[in-house]
């Protein structure tokens, strides 16, 4: 397994230098979020990363979960490490003051994210699934389910989930069939069956407060008649605390390819008491308010993929020895070079490198926006909103896809090696395989962009972007050093917005266009707003090197991953143009009975 | 999981009215009188029978179980041990065998076939059968006759099983850095003395003896690649009567825990002066490989594309099934609370994105076994020639290409079945993880692609390449006339125009830039194989177009055609605009500041 360190230094780099942390935190109003209290929170958080959390990962794939009637048991040192991160308040962080939380930004907690998702991603989901249900009862809930339940889940004393899919509804929730039926007392009798349930049952806590989707009785069909439901595994006693048994059950856990530290569980609703939170029948909207910082979470994913798989790659490169670099010798004295002096090594581990620093810019950068949607007002938070709105689809797609792709070329840095368990390699594929389905497909994901944020706007969504990207290309339109990549990053993003035009137009002949360009018109998305953020920070890069810098080397990097990304990997846009021109046509043709024989 | 169905009909179309078996094997010298098409037939509907009712129901159950070792004992999976005495019975070891040694004599594009349907029932036990027929070839090309008799017939009947010995702890793309070494005994014999790693089916309870086959150095050989020789080590002496004794002194150490084909044991191989007999001549033993290796190697290919296969007829099946939202232009199944999921265009998308690759790569195996059979069976030395350098140019595409499609194919089949697909019991996520392998031993992708741009085109100068290129650009000149073709021929064209481009501007950059040719290798072997999916999806059609409005067969065919060339072919574009941009990009980074 690969020793994991924090990135600390890029992380300062995207805070401090690229993304100007300090003035952000004091538009939001959060002066306390200073560069030294974000450091040393970070760096705190590291620690806590480096030196609990992943040494349990390997592990904990190797052990899994553990199911019997009394529950599930997590891996050996899971628990441990849970109380561990409550005690040092983590899980508080990020919520209001008045819940008990230090009420810092959504943004500080996602740095927190990112490391405990490359240190051990199968553990962060226990606390990380909290944050659904915290915020259902924060937006919707009454002051009396918020007092009951928030404080303890702030603390992390208990934790959360979201319980949608079942075994016939997974992307289309609209035909789920849970009920709730009202009782005297104003509580509802659920009863149902739910699949997926990440965390569902666990032994770190002594309660697990689950937020149900479910119909009520006469519900409209489809999406418009589902509500939300709180229904805890403990109904909570006269002084809050964990108290009788409620008749939720977890049947059984799934036995998966990845994620074997978390427990997968059918969970097994039987008349279980709940409570319902927001209005009637409007289960879905009240998600997804925060849905999209639900996404930006899943897409950490790709990324910790990404770093700890070039992490793991780059200390293999360095040491394994094979053959001699073709321009002559680097380690005379050995009998072979070290293999990083291979240009197809580098390819490799160059690749990870852009998607792992890229998408860190991208989604720090959604952290702050996320800021703004929280703490923002007026004209700021809406126009905040949108933007958020338009880059969650990518994040959750684009940075998992090429999180998935950046693991799997970390394994195949390490040859055969990669492929046997104990290296650690083979796990990180596995486990990030699955950021590509929950939370909403790549397809589902790429349907969102297009269908329902870019072209139901009229093209509006994809501005918010665009915007950005052109102010940038004319701000630096001068800038002789950036020439190469302002130049590009211009043409692409005007291209962009062309290809949107067109596939508006043929969608209108034919709702199929959609659905068969999407995809491609996600991925496309997504390679450019990385030359956007690649570009940015080209530029921040070069000026500290024309002011003079001790550290010469790492912002030399940054310029030359920079190049590369444009070089190597952005022409992919031009394949996807190409595809989505084709249309729709090919892809539809093929009678459904025909597809084998 | 769906039932395996062999894909017969697919396969018949291709050997059979692509490639026109028939007319092949009754031209060439080596097989005119030995195979006809009656029997080739009755081979193929016999390996998809019991390659789809005894084997791949095994295979979901052998990967959770796995292989057992206990003290130097590899037990396999349940259930296997009887299916390989199917096999055996079957003489399917002995397929493609020398018929000389009581081999079957049967060509290559027949056997490819096979091995797909094998693979596509499992990968695991696939190796165990096609790793002995791999040391088998490697036997009757370079080995005495005497080792011949005696190990090969044995081999062919399944009695014994085989297995290569290459890889060793610190050396694996690098074989000139192996440490074993063989001291040679009085009597001819040599002392094998080493350990080898990764040794695929190196230890199992199939049968009574083990066959290895060495890489080693004797004691004066000169250092790295050229001092490497390749021995014959049973793990079971083996009297002159054909009798197994004694154990050898070969053991197997540990088995190793992977990611998938758990149900192939891959094993630590311990050689303490084991007995072995030379094969081929002294320190020629990498070249020895080679000929097996465009065999291996294509094989390698198949086991990838042949795990789409399967991980295709699950997804197609699903999403037939699977009910989920409504088709984007009004309910189809408006009985129903939902649409199956085929009606989405992008759930299509994947079916057809595995499809146009699958069939693709059939195609392309069979093209490429074609060119091996008749390097192998015909009696014109400049027909052999040709048929040679066209094997050297298209083995490390068949094994890299075909495996790195098969594993989109794969991941694609994985995703149509959304969270279903990463659990364990629907079968679609082994696929995954047991073709992920298939990139990586047998040469690694990257290093197929380095075979390819170094030594195949850059080192002849691009001959090879024009040697395709005139190929494709005789078909197309062919067909100019065809209507079925026309728009596809334009694309075609196209791309190897592309191809084109990048083998020239490779072969210059590489005149004074060492690297060009390491920076370029991937991207350009991913460019090379589109276009040569290209080139047969445009004679898959010149064949279907006509029937199409007989048969919707090949209707279809024409359908995923233009699927290919509309989808998946533009990809060219960006691979040739990331090719030269040149090695720069990779090179300029130091190795700290990474």
């Amino acid at each position: 397994m690969p020793d994991y360190k924090a990135p600390l230094r890029d992380i300062k780099f995207l805070m401090d230098e690229v993304l100007d942390s300090e003035t952000h935190y004091q538009n939001i109003g959060a002066e306390d979020a200073s560069p030294d209290m974000v450091e040393a929170i970070v760096a705190e958080g590291a620690k806590f990363c480096e030196e609990v959390l992943a040494p349990i990962n390997q592990s904990g794939d190797q052990e899994g979960c553990t199911w019997s009637e009394d529950g599930v048991k997590t891996p050996a040192g899971f628990k441990e490490a849970y109380q561990q991160f409550v005690e040092g308040g983590w899980p508080a962080m990020n919520a209001p003051v008045e819940h008990g939380g230090q009420g810092l930004p959504e943004s500080i907690n996602i740095v927190l994210s990112e490391l405990i998702g490359t240190a051990n991603w199968s553990w962060g989901m226990y606390p990380g699934l909290s944050h659904g249900a915290r915020a259902t009862i924060e937006e919707h809930g009454t002051p009396e389910q918020q007092k009951t339940y928030l404080t303890k889940l702030v603390s992390g004393e208990w934790t959360g989930t979201m319980c949608l899919t079942e075994p016939q509804c997974g992307s289309d929730l609209g035909i789920l069939t849970t009920k709730a039926e009202p009782n005297a007392d104003g509580s509802y009798n659920i009863t149902g069956t739910k699949i997926f349930i990440s965390a569902g049952e666990h032994d770190m806590v002594d309660n697990i407060v689950h937020i149900v989707l479910a119909r009520l009785p006469g519900a409209p069909e489809g999406t418009k008649g589902i509500s939300l439901f709180i229904v805890p595994k403990h109904l909570p006693d006269a002084e809050g605390n964990a108290g009788e048994r409620n008749t939720v059950t977890c049947g059984s856990i799934e036995h998966k390819m990845g994620i074997h530290g978390n427990a997968t569980c059918v969970m097994n609703f039987d008349a279980a008491k709940g409570w319902l939170i927001g209005p009637e029948n409007k289960g879905l909207n009240c998600m997804f308010t925060f849905m999209n910082v639900a996404r930006i979470g899943t897409s950490i994913q790709g990324l910790a993929a990404a770093e700890g798989s070039f992490q793991g790659a780059l200390a293999y490169a360095k040491e394994r020895q094979a053959m001699r670099s073709l321009t002559g010798p680097k380690n005379p004295e050995g009998k072979a070079d070290p293999i990083i002096v291979h240009p197809d090594v580098r390819r490799m581990l160059l690749t990870q490198k852009a998607i792992s620093e890229g998408s860190r810019a991208m989604i720090y950068h959604a952290a702050q926006v996320a800021d703004v949607v929280q703490h923002g007002e007026g004209d700021a938070q809406k126009a905040a909103d949108d933007l958020l709105g338009f880059m969650t689809p990518i994040l959750k797609a684009f940075c998992t896809e090429a999180g998935y792709e950046a693991a799997n070329h970390g394994m195949q840095v390490f040859g055969g090696h990669g492929f046997i368990q104990e290296w650690g390699m083979e796990q990180i594929v596995r486990d990030t395989r699955i950021a590509l389905m929950y939370e909403g497909t790549t397809g589902i994901q790429a349907l969102d962009l297009l269908g329902r944020k870019v072209l139901m706007t009229q093209g509006a969504s994809l501005r918010n972007f665009t915007k950005i990207v052109h102010k940038f290309c004319q701000e630096n339109e001068g800038n002789e050093q950036l020439k190469p990549f302002v130049g590009t990053l211009n043409t692409l993003n005007k291209e962009w917005g062309d290809i949107t035009m067109k596939v508006g137009m043929t969608a209108m002949q034919n709702r199929d266009e959609v659905g068969a360009a999407s995809v491609d018109f996600l991925m496309y998305s997504g390679y450019v707003c990385l030359a956007y953020y690649w570009a940015l920070m080209a530029k921040v890069a070069q000026e500290k090197l024309a002011a003079g810098t001790t550290e010469e080397g790492f912002y030399t990097s940054k310029v030359q991953t920079a190049k590369f990304y444009f070089d190597r990997i952005l022409p992919r846009t031009a394949a996807h143009a190409a595809m989505i021109a084709n249309g729709g046509e090919s892809i539809m043709a093929v009678e459904e009975e025909n597809f084998a024989f | 999981m769906a039932d395996y169905k062999a894909p017969l009909q697919d396969i018949r179309f291709v050997m059979n009215e692509v490639f026109e078996a028939e007319q092949l094997w009754g031209s060439l010298a080596g097989t005119k009188d030995a195979v006809d098409m009656e029997t080739a037939d009755a081979i193929l509907e016999e390996a998809g029978k019991i390659t789809a009712t005894l084997l791949a129901p095994l295979s979901r159950e052998a990967d959770e179980e796995g292989c057992h070792f206990d003290n130097g004992k590899v037990t396999v999976p349940n259930g296997f041990v009887e299916a390989y005495q199917t096999f055996a019975e079957g003489g399917w070891s002995g397929l493609t065998g020398n018929p000389i040694y009581e081999g079957m004599g049967m060509p290559k594009m027949l056997g490819a076939q096979y091995e797909e349907m094998l693979y596509s029932a499992d990968i695991s036990f696939g190796l165990y059968v096609c790793l002995t027929s791999g040391a088998a070839l490697a036997i009757d090309a370079h080995a005495s006759e005497e080792l011949k008799q005696k190990y090969l017939p044995k081999m062919y009947s399944g009695e014994w099983t085989g297995a290569m010995d290459l890889t060793e702890p610190h050396s694996g793309t690098d074989l000139g850095m192996i440490r074993t070494k063989a001291e040679p005994n009085a009597d001819g014999s040599y002392s094998v003395t080493g350990t080898k790693i990764f040794i695929t089916g190196g230890e199992n309870n199939l049968t009574d003896n083990i066959i290895h086959l060495v890489l080693a150095k004797l004691p004066d050989a000169p250092a790295g690649s050229k001092g490497i020789s390749l021995f014959l080590v049973p793990r079971n002496s083996v009297d002159e009567n054909g009798v197994v004794g004694e154990n050898n002194n070969v053991s197997c150490g540990s088995i190793e825990h992977k990611m998938g084909i758990k149900a192939s044991a891959t094993c630590v191989m311990n050689f303490d002066g084991a007995k072995g007999w030379l094969v081929g001549e002294v320190n020629k033993g990498l070249a020895a490989m080679f000929t097996m290796m465009n065999y291996e190697r294509l094989s390698v290919g198949i086991q990838g594309f042949a795990a789409a296969e399967r991980s295709y007829q699950n997804a197609r099946e699903y999403a037939l099934d699977r009910i989920q939202g409504r088709s984007a232009n009004g309910p189809v199944s408006a009985e129903k609370q939902a649409d199956p999921i085929i009606v989405h265009a992008d759930v299509r998308r994947m079916l057809l994105t595995m499809k146009a690759y699958t069939e693709g790569s059939r195609a392309f195996s069979t093209y490429v076994a074609r060119y091996l059979d008749i390097a192998k069976f015909s009696d014109d030395a400049e027909q052999i020639k040709a048929a040679e350098a066209m094997v050297a140019l298209l083995t490390p595409i068949a094994k890299a290409y075909m495996t790195d499609r098969a594993l989109d194919s794969c991941i694609a089949g994985q995703q149509v079945f959304g969270g279903h697909g990463f659990i364990r019991e629907w079968g679609q996520e082994q696929l995954v993880r047991d073709t992920r392998i298939t990139q990586i031993y047998e040469g690694t992708n990257g290093i197929q692609a380095m075979d390819l741009m170094g030594r195949k085109i850059v080192g002849n100068g691009g001959k090879l390449f024009e040697m395709f290129a005139k190929e494709v650009s005789d078909f197309i000149e062919s067909e100019s006339e065809n209507a079925a073709l026309s728009g596809m021929l334009q694309q075609l064209a196209a791309a190897l125009s592309r191809l084109s481009d990048a083998t020239e501007a490779v072969i210059a950059a590489s005149q004074n830039d060492a690297d060009a040719v390491g920076a370029a290798a991937v991207e350009y072997l991913d460019l090379f194989g589109l276009t040569a999916y290209g080139y047969m999806w445009a004679k898959m059609v010149k064949v279907a177009a006509p029937k199409a409005e007989q048969d919707i067969f090949y209707a279809n065919k024409v359908k995923t055609a233009k699927f290919f060339f509309s989808r998946l072919l533009p990809k060219t574009v960006s691979l040739l605009e990331c090719i030269k941009s040149g090695s720069a990009d990779m090179m300029e980074l130091e190795a700290e500041n990474f």
